[in-house]
């Protein structure tokens, strides 16, 4: 069925000297498509120099986190149907430098994930009663796909305190589950340090935005309990 | 050295730029989106091992095999190492299966027979009505990250990258090509670029890329639907025993099946519709090997544009080869200073670079080796620390 909506999305090029401003781009389309399907149709036959990060279409790349009626998700798996009423508000990830309209830069986000933290893990257990000749175990890559969702939404790193934030936490103990003897004493001294998990106020809007279920509020609890257990918390 | 702008900032632009910065070109990169917003992000998220092309076009099978293990060594945290089945359902998949198997033995795919007991072994949620099935060496790619590993390691090595900066002129007026006219969207002004020699590396693309140098290439845009559902219900790669065709394939990825494709011809890279009869029919084909998949909810669906050479002579799409091939538009058209890359696919992108660069390297009369088969690519992390401990001043452009 066609449904007529309006997006409004907030435009602004910070290395242009136009000031920000709303824009309002009407469409009729099937609701069941994503908010991405739209940008793409409003890129393609309305305004071609729209920015906004795309990739995998399926929550897999990370890219196209965005405030959606100031919530943070991910567009490219936001249906237009999940909205009552004809308009869609849509702004940057607030909390990363903003290179133009909803495209926002990343490099915050890595600042504290070490790019040596191992991204494959075994896959679950689906029943099989062998594995592959040549296969030591089956398996897959973690799930945070590192969109920068919940650090958008954390009110702590949203207060410009130096938190390590929650994506970085939940990397961390991710890593450490993997981890044993130094180097896990090394991963448990950073997430304990004046930038980790202690600055936590446990709001819990990291989980509740997070688009691929990994919780990080759960992985900094995971974190605070050890390191109170090990006596190195605060 | 020589100043060498990409323009296309896809799988081919990521790996030829690593290649390029690897044997000391300067390199400059413009993508009109952000990089990988176009096919390669996309792309099925299959490594392959070149059993689907074996039997109908060697050569793309043979380019998959010799690909699929150097990628296994330079980028091991981009792919889920579990290998694939080529599973038989009827007679027809069985009879298939014998010139399959030859085929892969040709092509140098080590390829295994299994029963149906030992597939069900290693895949319980495959329909009981398996006959017989291959093990082959397919993956599972982490699309996006395994092209910024590329990017990466290029920006690492001095390569500049330009997202968001679309080309929108190339200039031949001195009778060869000398450099391109950008429009970068975030200044929105307008700047010229100098280069010794523009790659045209555009993918679906390729088309409008040419043709802004007077130029008309054999590029053929050829969609396909993919389906995301909800589950991981197979940690292999499960694909149907029988000619290429729709829904034969279910590749696994974090907590999804993704169930892939079909193939129509157009002539706009940028349609972006999605029938809705291929999900179904892709869906249902796909249930026949694995019915679990079958009932899930569907996660997402979309559609991404294959960078084809267009093929007069094939009898059907599917038949249209997927290798890959250079073209010194000096040769075709009487243009120096321009080459194109067309074809090819996500699996083979390393060898793409490599042909061109190789390319390059004859037209700006260098020898110098490629390097990339051996050189381990640095973390896709590594994209955005690149610089980061100059302070503020790192920048994309």
């Amino acid at each position: 069925m066609k449904k007529k909506i309006r997006l409004k999305i907030r435009r602004h090029r910070p290395e242009s000297k136009t000031p920000p401003s709303f824009e309002t781009f009407t469409l009729t389309i099937d609701a069941d498509i994503s908010i991405l399907d739209a940008l793409e149709m409003i890129q393609s036959a309305q305004e071609p120099t729209l920015m906004f990060r795309r990739s995998c279409h399926h929550s897999s790349c990370g890219t196209c986190g965005m405030l959606i009626n100031g919530e943070e998700r991910l567009a490219c798996v936001t249906r237009i149907s999940q909205f009552k009423g004809g308009s869609i508000t849509l702004e940057p990830l607030p909390g990363f430098p903003l290179l133009g309209d909803l495209a926002v830069d990343m490099a915050p986000l890595y600042k504290d994930i070490d790019e040596r933290w191992n991204y494959l893990r075994g896959a679950e257990d689906l029943g099989g009663k062998k594995l592959p000749e040549g296969i030591k175990r089956f398996e897959r890559f973690e799930n945070c796909i590192e969109c920068g969702c919940c650090v958008s939404a954390c009110p702590v790193a949203g207060e410009g305190k130096p938190f390590l934030g929650p994506a970085a936490l939940a990397a961390l103990n991710t890593e450490l589950q993997k981890t044993t003897g130094k180097g896990a004493r090394a991963l448990l001294k950073q997430a304990g340090g004046e930038r980790g998990e202690r600055l936590c106020n446990r709001i819990l809007a990291c989980s509740r935005v997070c688009p691929t279920a990994v919780y990080p509020a759960r992985h900094i609890l995971d974190l605070r309990t050890r390191l109170r257990g090990d006596g190195q918390g605060t | 050295m020589e100043h060498i702008i990409v323009i296309g900032g896809g799988g081919a632009g990521a790996a030829l730029a690593h290649d390029l910065t690897l044997r000391g070109f300067e390199v400059s990169l413009f993508e009109k989106g952000d990089l990988l917003s176009g096919t390669t992000g996309r792309h099925h998220g299959l490594l392959h091992s070149g059993a689907r092309y074996a039997v109908h076009d060697r050569a793309a099978a043979a380019e998959c095999i010799e690909e699929n293990l150097i990628l296994r060594r330079i980028a091991p945290q981009a792919l889920e190492q579990n290998d694939g089945l080529f599973v038989a359902i009827s007679p027809d998949d069985e009879a298939y299966g014998k010139t399959l198997l030859e085929a892969c033995r040709v092509s140098g795919i080590d390829a295994k027979r299994l029963s149906a007991t030992q597939a069900l072994k290693l895949e319980p949620a495959l329909t009981p009505e398996v006959r017989v099935a291959l093990q082959v060496p397919d993956a599972t790619i982490d699309a996006w990250r395994l092209a910024m590993h590329f990017f990466a390691t290029a920006r690492q090595n001095g390569a500049r990258l330009h997202p968001f900066c679309e080309v929108q002129w190339i200039d031949t007026r001195a009778g060869r090509v000398t450099g391109v006219e950008i429009l970068n969207y975030k200044t929105r002004k307008t700047s010229i670029v100098k280069g010794d020699l523009v790659v045209n590396a555009a993918g679906a693309w390729a088309g409008r890329v040419a043709a802004l140098a007077g130029i008309n290439v054999p590029v053929q845009p050829g969609p396909g639907v993919l389906v995301a559902v909800e589950g991981r219900v197979t940690n292999m790669v499960i694909n149907r025993m029988r000619p290429a065709g729709e829904g034969d394939i279910i590749v696994p990825q974090r907590g999804l099946s993704v169930l892939g494709t079909s193939l129509w011809l157009t002539d706009d890279p940028d349609d972006v519709t999605l029938p809705k009869k291929h999900i179904t029919r892709i869906i249902d084909n796909c249930s026949l090997m694995v019915p679990a998949v079958g009932g899930a909810p569907v996660h997402s669906a979309w559609s991404a544009a294959r960078p084809l050479i267009r093929d007069a002579e094939a009898s059907s799409p599917q038949q249209i080869s997927r290798t890959f091939e250079c073209y010194d538009h000096k040769d075709t058209h009487g243009v120096e200073g321009i080459v194109s890359l067309l074809g090819g696919k996500a699996t083979t992108v390393r060898a793409m670079a490599e042909k061109t660069a190789d390319l390059i390297c004859r037209k700006t009369g260098h020898k110098i080796s490629c390097r990339t088969r051996t050189t381990p690519l640095l973390s896709w992390r590594r994209f955005y620390t690149v610089g980061a401990e100059d302070g503020p001043s790192r920048s994309l452009t």
